[in-house]
């Protein structure tokens, strides 16, 4: 696999340089000079997990659907592998969105698609242990194993969702093999590709449309049934009559999506359905000063805090080529559901070289030769279950100065403890295996050489926030569902408690976070949601 | 990965002194010409074994690196950030966080590597972040410039416009 360099890549495939013959009905804000005003069935915010396929599944019943996405469109033909341009255009803050405390970095897509179009294709159901702790303890019904499996079975068909087939990279393979050798369980992962590559720049935007984000299918597929896309539309506050939601309002974004060119979007319509991710939801409802009695909205959000450790091995590990992730382990997640230390999933990252250098919070000699050495670097993720015990309750959605949303989520002592437990099982893992020298994510930390002089530094080094670098792929709460709406923000269908005719449908919705990369939960949560207002509107 | 986050409350002191100064440095989006000075001592640092202190082109490539990757950052990051480099130029909360009493422009390889020490190993938690901030735009600047990142090894496929789409195995669909 090494050497990519050869490798030729066009965008024959980008179905995007055919909007016009299709008669795709597609506007940029940033270029209006007046203001835009809308009527609409639908109007969706955020063109995500969720916004997507609630896109595609009411307009296919026949419904005039708007969608409106604060980020740009930029699509396969653009995409070329390169990281400075996709760290700008396709992520939330350019990649610097973190929690208030500057304690975790938050990796969160930002352009068509959400963070569909940049991550890594990983994709599980929502956990049976996750599902049950829902309808137990956080009064969620309707989300049985049972009742969900035809809505995961239904995405996962539409997105190409399938075990991937081909050899994991070396990466991955590592993973695999310490399991192996320490007694460990571990699976392979299923992906939502098409025709892949194999080539390992998922979270740059796929050059050649074999990821099935909802840049390439969903939206389209909305597209294709007369649907409206505005992109450069970052929505302010939903509009409302009494205690009836109306529709929304936007201001149009300069063509960088960093300021706001002073247009405005006017939407009205019949049901306002927010999409815009755990984090930009609990914000919009902030911003419209939604009815709040009990206190629900922005809190529990939650972020499955990620910790790793990185090895150098003998051999070439080419961590920056090949599908990102292929092998995972929850030997360490549900050793118990609720109670006792923290679970996580076990797996690897691909490590392009800026990203890998942002991972390793370390400078001097230490950071050079350890990137010089990237193609002999493997890393461990440990992805840690966050809003199942109690003493792990997430983080709170505040709004800025400017309206933006912030989030508080200092990392307490339960989940440090977890972040030290991982790094003994990671870099175990990784000494098993025999790598050269390996270090955890921890600011004072160094190299070690071996697995005994790894444990003895691990019991000295100090287990404190900024000292330990955790970050964030997946966020997840801060406008949960639930039966009761003292605990919870929306009904099981997705319709916010307090006001008529708003709904969530996203990765916000869930109560806790999900123990899995969470694309396909969204999927599946948001097509049952979705099929049920689509019945109801068109009854 | 810049991972800056909102640096927002990390710089009350030195933003209520009154001692930030204005405008960027000429030619720079953002950066200002304290934080020049700051970032030319700092960058030899951080890269050791990378870029020498009297490495100005390879410094000076780096820094207007990093004032793009600031640009590329949303206005409340880039407001965080400004405000930790002010902590960090400001006399005396430079002084005391970091051990350099003197400015910047004045400061050895050694007195940089010792600042960011100091960072490091703070006991404040602020302190930690600020390091952990300066650390990673360095760094994430110099290897966001292509031959950099091609130093380590790191050669992705080349995008051919017009070109096809190369074909992929055959793939068993098994959901």
């Amino acid at each position: 696999m090494t050497d990519q360099s050869m490798v030729k890549i066009g965008s024959s495939t980008d179905p995007y340089n055919e909007a016009k013959e299709r008669g795709w009905n597609i506007t940029d804000a940033s270029a209006l000079t007046g203001p835009l005003q809308l009527e609409a069935d639908v109007v969706i915010v955020g063109t995500g997990a969720g916004g997507g396929t609630a896109a595609e599944t009411l307009s296919k019943a026949g419904l005039s659907v708007v969608l409106l996405e604060a980020g740009p469109l930029k699509t396969s033909s653009q995409f070329d592998m390169q990281e400075r341009a996709a760290y700008r255009d396709l992520y939330q803050e350019g990649t610097g969105r973190g929690t208030k405390d500057g304690g975790m970095v938050i990796l969160q897509g930002r352009s068509v698609g959400g963070s569909t179009t940049v991550n890594w294709t990983t994709s599980f159901r929502t956990p049976p242990e996750t599902l049950k702790f829902w309808a137990d303890q956080m009064g969620v019904s309707g989300c049985s194993v049972d009742e969900m499996a035809p809505h995961f079975s239904q995405m996962e068909k539409r997105l190409n969702i399938h075990q991937w087939p081909q050899a994991p990279n070396a990466n991955n393979a590592m993973l695999q093999k310490a399991s192996e050798k320490l007694g460990y369980d571990w699976a392979t992962i299923h992906r939502n590709v098409r025709g892949c590559l194999n080539l390992g720049f998922c979270g740059l935007g796929c050059p050649v449309d074999a990821k099935q984000s909802m840049l390439v299918t969903t939206i389209p597929g909305a597209l294709d049934n007369e649907a409206k896309l505005i992109h450069h539309a970052r929505v302010v506050r939903v509009l409302r009559e009494g205690d009836v939601v109306t529709g929304v309002e936007a201001e149009a974004l300069t063509s960088n999506v960093r300021g706001s060119t002073g247009q405005t979007i006017t939407v009205r319509a019949r049901r306002t359905v927010l999409a815009g991710g755990a984090i930009n939801t609990p914000a919009i409802l902030l911003r419209s000063k939604a009815p709040d009695p009990h206190g629900r909205i922005g809190k529990r959000t939650f972020l499955h805090p990620t910790t790793l450790t990185m090895a150098i091995y003998p051999e070439s590990i080419d961590p920056f080529y090949g599908a990102p992730q292929s092998i995972y382990s929850d030997h360490f997640q549900w050793e118990s559901v609720h109670t006792g230390p923290v679970g996580f999933k076990l797996e690897v990252p691909p490590l392009q070289p800026a990203f890998a250098a942002g991972f390793y919070s370390t400078a001097g000699e230490e950071i050079s030769s350890s990137m010089d050495q990237l193609p002999n670097t493997q890393c461990m993720i440990a992805l840690l279950r966050d809003g199942f015990h109690e003493e792990s309750q997430g983080g709170v959605v505040e709004l800025g100065d400017a309206g933006q949303p912030v989030l508080d989520y200092p990392i307490n002592q339960y989940l440090l403890e977890g972040v030290r437990r991982s790094w003994g099982i990671m870099l175990e893992m990784q000494f098993a295996t025999g790598c050269k020298s390996a270090r955890p994510a921890h600011k004072q930390a160094k190299h070690y050489a071996t697995w005994k002089e790894a444990k003895a530094a691990l019991a000295e080094l100090q287990i404190a926030p900024h000292k330990v670098t955790v970050g964030s792929a997946h966020v997840m709460g801060g406008a949960p569902m639930g039966d009761d709406p003292e605990r919870s923000v929306n009904d099981c269908d997705g319709k916010f408690h307090h006001l008529d005719n708003l709904y969530v449908m996203d990765g916000s919705l869930f109560p806790t976070s999900i123990g899995a990369n969470p694309q396909l939960s969204i999927y599946g949560l948001v097509y049952k949601l979705s099929s049920k207002l689509a019945a109801e509107l068109t009854a | 990965m810049a991972g800056t986050a909102a640096l927002s409350a990390m710089s009350a002191g030195a933003t209520l002194s009154g001692c930030t100064s204005g405008g960027p440095a000429s030619g720079m989006k953002h950066l200002r010409p304290e934080d020049l000075d700051l970032l030319r001592a700092m960058t030899p640092a951080v890269l050791k074994g990378k870029i020498r202190p009297t490495d100005t082109a390879a410094i000076d490539q780096t820094l207007e690196s990093f004032d793009t990757l600031m640009a590329d950052l949303s206005a409340p990051v880039v407001a965080g950030v400004l405000q930790a480099f002010d902590v960090l130029n400001f006399g005396l909360t430079r002084g005391l966080t970091t051990g350099q009493w003197a400015a910047w422009s004045k400061a050895s390889l050694e007195d940089a590597e010792s600042a960011l020490g100091r960072l490091r190993d703070s006991g404040i938690g602020l302190l930690n972040a600020i390091y952990a901030a300066v650390i990673r735009l360095i760094i994430s600047s110099y290897y966001l410039i292509p031959e950099n990142a091609a130093s380590t090894g790191f050669m992705p496929p080349q995008k051919v416009k017009g070109a096809a789409r190369p074909s992929a195995p055959a793939e068993e669909a098994t959901p």
